[in-house]
């Protein structure tokens, strides 16, 4: 991951956001999408990737279903009810730090 | 190019000798390994599979999927340790909290009043440790046949029966002896609330006995579906 130190602490905030407007993705799938979305400037590693999904996943804000495809089982995470209401709190909790960066690094726009 | 399935075959080979002894973390890994190569084929035509398996298998880093499969355990652990505080939790509300009270009292009487008190607390570590014996060779030997039959193994399922392998048993049952052995020497003062408190320890762990040994096993087939969507999948 590019400046891994500076995404680590979003990663969960990242995938929340993705399935909130994706509804269900696999692994694979979320990897490609971030690379898309951020033309290459953000790579999610598969390590950090898949423990990050397992963890959501115990913790009851992300389900899992298991599809079918080719020939291969794909399995597919998606927000549980719980997890759409944490997405909201974790959206607004990153806004709220983003601004206070901005604040930080440039405290010229707060005025 | 498609990853056909003998190729599929392949790569769960190749999660096996990378220590990814699970089938739920194999088929994942699969996927990811498929779609990964199937994507480089498109863009390069030339790259042979292995070459394509080797360079996506580089991107999980020095540690391999060590650390995909160290996690994914730690995730399992702390799920099945949130099954057991929920049904622990179900022993102190109506109806089940009147077992809970029973328990107490009894235990309470024993250590309290009872004069053979170390007799009873040894014929009950007793009882207990018979039983785990007898279920857990019982677990071990399901969960044996079961892997024999489906060469298939699952973290959960295993996490469930082979809870801590009787180590529970010798957590319970060491204290229990120890503090009977206090009670009964009679130079020994001791405060009522410290009864309250050791009769409050045993009878939770009396029910955290029965729930990790007949309680959850009992419903496994519904938490292991509810983990793994693909349980009663066929192989393919």
């Amino acid at each position: 991951m590019k400046n891994s130190q500076l995404y680590k602490g979003s990663l969960n905030t990242i995938l929340m956001k993705l399935l909130e407007e994706n509804g269900k993705m696999y692994g694979y799938e979320i990897t490609q999408k971030v690379k898309e979305i951020t033309k290459g400037e953000l790579k999610i590693t598969e390590g950090a990737l898949y423990p990050a999904l397992h963890k959501l996943e115990a913790e009851g804000v992300l389900e899992v279903e298991v599809v079918q495809v080719d020939n291969r089982l794909r399995k597919y995470y998606k927000l549980t009810e719980k997890g759409s209401a944490e997405t909201v709190n974790k959206l607004a909790e990153l806004e709220e730090f983003i601004k206070n960066m901005q604040t930080i690094v440039n405290p010229k726009l707060s005025y | 190019m498609k990853i056909t399935p003998t190729q599929i075959q392949y790569l769960y080979q190749f999660t096996r000798q990378r220590y990814v002894e699970w089938y739920d973390l194999q088929t994942e890994l699969v996927d990811h390994l498929a779609n990964a190569i199937e994507q480089k084929r498109q863009e390069n035509p030339n790259i042979t599979f292995e070459n394509a398996l080797e360079l996506e298998f580089k991107k999980f880093g020095v540690f391999g999927f060590m650390t995909v499969v160290e996690q994914r355990q730690k995730a399992l652990s702390k799920k099945y340790n949130s099954i057991l505080l929920r049904h622990l939790k179900a022993f102190f509300t109506i109806p089940k909290i009147i077992i809970t009270g029973l328990i107490f009292l009894l235990l309470y009487f024993v250590f309290y009043v009872c004069t053979y008190t170390q007799e009873i607390a040894l014929f009950i570590c007793l009882i207990i440790i018979t039983l785990v014996l007898y279920k857990q060779t019982k677990f071990n030997k399901y969960i044996k046949n079961k892997e024999k039959e489906t060469h298939k193994k699952w973290l959960f399922e295993q996490q469930i029966f082979q809870y801590a392998n009787g180590v529970a048993v010798i957590n319970f049952t060491s204290p229990m002896v120890q503090f009977t052995n206090f009670l009964t020497r009679k130079e020994f003062i001791y405060h009522h609330y410290q009864i309250l408190f050791f009769a409050l320890l045993f009878t939770c762990q009396i029910l955290l006995f029965y729930i990790i040994y007949f309680e959850i096993p009992a419903k496994a087939q519904s938490y292991l579906e509810q983990t793994y969507p693909e349980y009663n999948f066929e192989t393919i």
